[in-house]
């Protein structure tokens, strides 16, 4: 019994850090800008597909590809900002205006994205095989190596992400736009540049996240659907807008679905995860790791 | 000024909007609604086009031209009943075929049925799609009620009857488990070891399969779409369920993404088909040859196969109704295609058996093909390799 336990349990964590990689990126536009941004599914897809493409047509080793992938994906991110969103990530967010305006707007770049991508790499869901070596072995569970380049990854990129927000000037006045935009202003501090790189290192999170998971998860349009969903869920869990809260809120969700899947019925996966999300809301409003008063710009 | 100008544009699109396409001008029209959001359903989509294309080209349909409306429905039920309201209230067709997904097809039937027009069902095998005793609707696939029996029995006599089921929640996934657990109970007396019902999109399910992998099954039944099972079967080894546990999937399987995106995984897996690409007739060997050499499909599934059979058998159909295509004969001529395609009887193309129809409104008379096949992968990945483990013919009224 305590065997197949720990095997629901490396399970969970190890789709529940998927979860939280993507949740990473929600959480960090949140806390940045006061949004929620619908189409960061469709960034994650993006992510993905670049991935494979530097991996398959220009042959690069996996380590660079995920890298090109991310840079690639961050200015992606930026051009968006730029181009479609700045008139209303300026504007605010939150119960505002253009806060809901950018609600409505994600939903519209995910279906723009998606079209995109469907042009650009066609309906087909593509394999993306890495050889990362031999599964890791736990009894009779293999545990592919490609979740434990995920555990990895989702710990590095929240480790350096939270110091380069808490020990750089870049990172400062990214947390200074994020707390007032008008004060930002008159401190001197490029309040566009910063909102487009907070938005660019999210949208990096989410290529990171897709990279990760193509060797999985095959690489298709419709691939950011499901995720996203279950990354929300990650990110209300863990506190919206804390960047550790997102990977442990991932973790819990990964872990309460596989131990409900393995000791209820399978059936109700989905459920669990929203049933645990219903408890942390009733009894943590602001999730586990969340700031329950905090200014926003 | 502004709106002036404005209104000078919107009105010739208004006026268009409002103009319904003419529908009776000698012309045979027919709505084609496919999922075609995946590659090769692209392929076989333009292939339905094509061949009637080369109809068109060969002088038409006792001198009436066919004009195809093709449309994607994504496999999703809205954007089918989408584009069936289209093809009955604008371009106002005579015939419908569609759709790939049981779940599409659903919905599609009770349309048809309440606007009279006669619809062919080229791919769902959704055993409920011709129990609805609707007399417009006629099915070229086998049904699952047939499909279920071909594996249920080799399995049953060849493997074991403890069976686990794994399947997502779309229709034909559902149907899938539910046609062999009847089949399990009626003939053996055998209920399922498991049952676990997932979401198609999950990214994981290998909780289920641990689940699954303690209670010692003879066989993991896999329903769900290609992906879906590409996944579980790739994930079924990572829990270490082992390889003598036999893994028997849904007709899905027969599509390539399964053997392509599963890899070495899908190595055994076993499903029931209507057509393999290594079938040895001449005329599933120039099928295979047209596909590869127009389409780019080396291993044309039966989802292929079985768009060209419904092509040809509208065709077939077609020449022997009784079409005026005039103002006022719609209603006579869609009524003319539903009882001509009755009248097909004993049609050989590509299927794994002769296709027959007939007037009453049963799935006796509805469900064309009895014939299904059983058919194992011997190799995964893109070179991928299948070989024929038996064929059945059944009785119509089998299943029922």
């Amino acid at each position: 019994m305590l065997d197949y336990i720990i095997d629901l349990v490396i399970i969970g964590v190890s789709i529940g850090m998927v979860y939280g990689l993507v949740a990473l990126g929600i959480s960090l536009i949140y806390s940045g800008l006061d949004i929620v941004h619908f189409a960061h599914g469709e960034i994650y897809m993006f992510g993905a597909f670049i991935g494979l493409t530097l991996f398959q047509k220009l042959a690069l080793p996996y380590v660079p590809t995920l890298i090109l992938a991310i840079i690639l994906t961050g200015l992606l991110g930026m051009f968006i900002e730029r181009v479609f969103y700045r008139r209303l990530t300026s504007g605010g967010g939150g119960y505002t205006v253009a806060g809901m305006a950018m609600v409505v707007s994600g939903f519209g770049m995910s279906i723009l994205l998606q079209n995109i991508a469907f042009l650009i790499w066609g309906p087909k869901a593509l394999p993306f095989p890495v050889p990362h070596g031999m599964p890791i072995e736990f009894g009779d569970l293999a545990l592919p190596m490609s979740y434990v380049w995920i555990i990895g990854t989702a710990l590095v990129l929240m480790v350096v992400l939270n110091l380069v927000l808490k020990k750089t000037m870049i990172g400062l006045a990214m947390r200074a736009v994020a707390y007032n935009k008008d004060i930002a202003y008159l401190s001197g501090i490029n309040v566009p540049l910063m909102i487009s790189l907070t938005f660019g290192v999210a949208c990096a999170l989410g290529a990171a996240a897709g990279v990760l998971i193509g060797p999985i998860n095959y690489v298709q349009v419709q691939m950011g659907v499901g995720i996203l969903v279950k990354a929300f869920a990650a990110a209300v869990v863990g506190g919206f807008g804390s960047l550790p809260g997102a990977v442990l809120g991932g973790v819990l969700v990964g872990v309460v679905e596989s131990l409900g899947a393995g000791f209820i019925s399978g059936t109700y996966k989905d459920v669990y995860a929203f049933v645990l999300l219903i408890i942390v809301l009733m009894v943590r409003p602001a999730g586990l790791l969340g700031v329950s008063i905090k200014m926003k710009a | 000024m502004a709106i002036r100008k404005w209104a000078l544009l919107a009105a010739p699109l208004l006026a268009l909007a409002a103009t319904p396409a003419k529908a009776q001008d000698g012309v045979i029209r027919i709505g084609v609604t496919l999922r075609m959001v995946v590659e090769n359903g692209l392929k076989y989509g333009q292939m339905v086009k094509d061949e009637f294309e080369a109809v068109n080209a060969a002088g038409g349909i006792n001198g009436h031209k066919i004009e195809i409306q093709l449309l994607d429905d994504e496999c999703k039920p809205d954007k089918g009943v989408s584009n069936v309201n289209r093809f009955i209230h604008q371009t106002q067709v005579d015939l419908i075929i569609g759709s790939t997904c049981s779940s599409v097809s659903m919905p599609m039937v009770d349309i048809v049925t309440k606007e009279e027009i006669p619809l062919v069902i080229p791919q769902s095998t959704n055993q409920d799609l011709t129990k609805k005793g609707s007399p417009w609707v006629y099915r070229v696939p086998v049904s699952e009620r047939f499909y279920a029996a071909v594996h249920a029995k080799w399995l049953a006599e060849n493997v074991g009857k403890k069976v686990a089921y794994l399947v997502t929640t779309d229709t034909a996934g559902i149907g899938f488990a539910k046609q062999y657990q009847v089949y399990m109970k009626k003939t053996y007396s055998v209920d399922p070891v498991i049952e676990v019902q997932a979401q198609e999109t999950d990214l994981d399910f290998r909780a289920a399969l641990l689940k699954i992998k303690s209670m010692n099954p003879d066989v993991l039944a896999i329903g769900g779409q290609a992906d879906a099972i590409a996944r579980v079967s790739q994930q079924s080894y990572e829990v270490g369920i082992p390889s003598r546990v036999r893994r028997v999937a849904a007709s899905a399987a027969s599509n390539a993404p399964v053997p392509e995106l599963g890899g070495d995984s899908v190595k055994g897996l076993i499903y029931a088909a209507a057509f393999n690409c290594n079938d040895e007739r001449p005329e599933a060997k120039a099928f295979v040859k047209l596909t590869q050499t127009k389409y780019g499909v080396r291993c044309p599934d039966h989802d292929f196969s079985q768009a060209y059979d419904t092509v040809k058998i509208v065709t077939q159909a077609l020449k022997t109704a009784n079409l005026k295509l005039t103002a006022g004969s719609h209603a006579a001529d869609r009524m003319a295609i539903r009882d001509a395609m009755a009248n097909v009887k004993d049609f050989h193309g590509l299927a794994s058996g002769p296709i027959s129809f007939c007037a009453a409104p049963t799935p006796q008379c509805r469900d064309g093909n009895r014939t299904g096949i059983l058919v194992e992968y011997t190799k995964g990945g893109k070179d991928y390799d299948t070989k024929l483990l038996a064929r059945v013919t059944f009785d119509a009224d089998f299943g029922l």
